[in-house]
């Protein structure tokens, strides 16, 4: 059973991070969790999201408030909770050379592990992290000492570069040659990322659609790629960036 | 203590069964249930050639449901039998099919080849999906329609044949009757109930299909009313399904005269739960010192 050490922690306008420990075999990065806001029956449906971080058996997860089951989880007490995990496949992590991690939004959350892990194998890790701004950042020291290179963006120029992640990374991309680009956050960000992506370095992005069930057995979350529908929580979350069709990624 | 079922030909060491559309092909399942002891595996509905299912939304949460346009994604027959079906059989999971295509031949045609392979237990004949020659109105709407499909599915169904009624009709015990007099071995019930979901923001149906299929404990007391419902019409076993999620439920679905019952979106909500409701139903069994389910059969219709 897994265990909630704390409240819930502000680390940012909107967005919380949740301590939790559990039994767990090895984590890795883009894995998720899946957790139950309660035990009635509303809201039904576990909620998914990134394992932020992984140290032994306790794990961290960034939690952005947007509906009624975030609102609960981001005020539960310490104790027990009915949690899943880890679930789904999670990123290539390998001695690549030169990576880049471009993160939006939430979707940075799953890339700290991830920078992380990247380093100990050896890699050179740049990291673009896009917020909306300045008051939505989180955890930005943890990723700043984390890795090699890192940028701020943000829409209204509050924090770092003012504008788009992608436009920042075109420059970065056009400087330097990556044999790897990782990408999670708005689709359009992540496809962007995809299109820009120097020819030959492989691109995996980590999607987070709707999820039914977060186990592979409801068909609820699949995603187009030229392989055909694949299921995002068993075949990903992580994916090829190259093979998804984005035009058809649901709502 | 017995704790067995029969349908047709068929025994079910439990009742306790996991519905058709969210137990995927059992793999998936079975990182969380031993599926050799629970009662039975209802794999996703099925047709000749695979089918891609619905594009764009498929899922949304309701108050206490779940509302799904899924489509009848499915792998077709061809890998069903090579790929999917081994693991179940290796699993010594009772397997049973449920046969989900849009036309009469089609449907015969999967019943005919189903029954004859080794492996598969017993056949659901799903009559909720869209018939194309009739306009995609569901074949289990409408009487005559019904019938034919019904009469030609068990003239080829070698195994125990379960049809799977449509709860979005008038009077549903009237389909169950037909069923029985036809010589279906048992029906199930109920499918999802169709329902709506619109994006207040985009102005727009949220689901490409438009209309979609509700499930989850919000349908559970329409599931019990037309499992209490059928049960006074019928003989035949009723599988029994629509909102379980605890022992509590199983128990309120037996008693309204359900022999099985099936576990659809709790185990989206709680992988384990079918596992765990088999178990806990002995456990029930002993305390109240029952030593067979047909002591509380029916029991609200004893009154
Ligand atoms: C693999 C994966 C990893 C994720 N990781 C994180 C994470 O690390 N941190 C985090 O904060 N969130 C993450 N998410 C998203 C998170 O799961 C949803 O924001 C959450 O489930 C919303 O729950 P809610 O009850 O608050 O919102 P609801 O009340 O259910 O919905 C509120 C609004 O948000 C929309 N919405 C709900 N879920 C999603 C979704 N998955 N994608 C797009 N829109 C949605 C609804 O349509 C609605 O408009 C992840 C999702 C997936 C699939
Ligand atoms: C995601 C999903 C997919 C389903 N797919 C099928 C299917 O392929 N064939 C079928 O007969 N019923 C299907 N159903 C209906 C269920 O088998 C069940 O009849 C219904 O959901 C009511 O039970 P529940 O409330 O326990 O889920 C599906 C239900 C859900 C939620
Ligand atoms: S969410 Fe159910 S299969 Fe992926």
């Amino acid at each position: 059973m897994a265990q909630l050490l704390s409240m819930p922690q502000l680390v940012a306008k909107d967005h919380y991070m949740m301590t939790i420990k559990m039994d767990c075999p090895s984590i890795r990065p883009g894995q998720f969790v899946n957790i139950r806001t309660n035990e009635g029956t509303d809201p039904l449906l576990r909620r998914p999201f990134s394992i932020y971080d992984a140290d032994g058996s306790i794990i961290r997860v960034v939690i952005r408030v947007i509906g009624r089951g975030t609102e609960i989880l981001c005020r539960m007490e310490p104790g027990e909770i009915n949690m899943l995990a880890p679930l789904g496949n999670g990123f290539t992590v390998e001695n690549a050379g030169e990576v880049l991690l471009v993160g939006g939004g939430v979707g940075n959350a799953p890339l700290l592990y991830l920078a992380k892990e990247l380093k100990k194998a050896g890699n050179r890790v740049t990291y673009i992290y896009c917020s909306r701004g300045k008051n939505y950042i989180f955890g930005e020291d943890e990723f700043r000492s984390a890795v090699d290179e890192f940028l701020i963006t943000t829409d209204d120029g509050s924090a770092g570069l003012r504008g788009f992640a992608t436009e920042v990374a075109a420059h970065v991309i056009s400087d330097i040659k990556f044999s790897r680009i990782y990408t999670c956050g708005p689709d359009p960000m992540m496809e962007k990322t995809v299109k820009l992506a120097n020819p030959g370095a492989k691109v995996e992005v980590s999607v987070e659609n709707y999820f039914g069930c977060g186990v592979g057995i409801c068909v609820g979350c699949t995603v187009d790629t030229t392989d055909g529908y694949v299921r995002a929580c068993v075949d990903g979350p992580v994916l090829d960036g190259r093979k998804i069709i984005w035009k058809n990624m649901p709502d | 203590m017995d704790t067995s079922v029969k349908i047709g030909s068929l025994t079910l060491k439990n009742p306790i069964t996991v519905a058709s559309g969210t137990a995927g092909y059992g793999e998936e399942l079975s990182r969380f249930v031993d599926i050799s002891k629970i009662g039975a595996v209802f794999t996703k509905g099925l047709s000749m050639k695979p089918r891609r299912g619905n594009p764009g939304n498929r899922i949304i949460e309701t108050p206490s449901g779940v509302l799904n346009s899924i489509g009848l994604e499915n792998v077709g027959l061809d890998e069903f039998i090579e790929k999917k079906l081994p693991f179940l059989v290796k699993s010594g999971a009772v397997t049973i099919p449920n046969v989900a295509a849009h036309s009469v031949e089609e449907n015969i045609e999967l019943c005919s080849i189903l029954s004859k392979t080794p492996g598969i237990d017993a056949i659901e004949l799903n009559v909720s999906c869209p018939n194309v020659k009739q306009g995609g109105m569901a074949f289990g709407t409408d009487m005559c329609v019904f019938t034919e499909l019904v009469e030609q599915a068990r003239e080829v169904t070698s195994c125990p044949l379960i049809i799977k009624l449509s709860p979005n009709v008038t009077d549903i015990a009237s389909f169950a009757l037909r069923a029985e007099e036809i010589g279906a071995d048992a029906v199930s019930a109920i499918n999802t109930l169709l329902g709506m979901k619109i994006d207040i923001k985009s102005r727009r149906p949220h689901f490409a299909n438009k209309v979609a299929g509700l499930s989850g404990p919000a349908v559970r007391p329409v599931a019990v009313r037309i499992v209490y419902q059928i049960y006074q019409k019928v003989k035949i076993p009723i599988v029994g399904m629509g909102g379980i999620s605890n022992i509590e439920d199983v128990l309120e679905f037996i008693m309204a005269g359900a022999s099985a019952v099936s576990i659809g979106t709790a185990s989206m909500v709680e992988p384990a739960v079918s596992g765990k409701l088999a178990g806990q139903l002995e456990d029930y069994m002993k305390k109240e010192g029952i030593s067979s389910l047909d002591e509380i059969r029916g029991a609200a219709h004893r009154v």
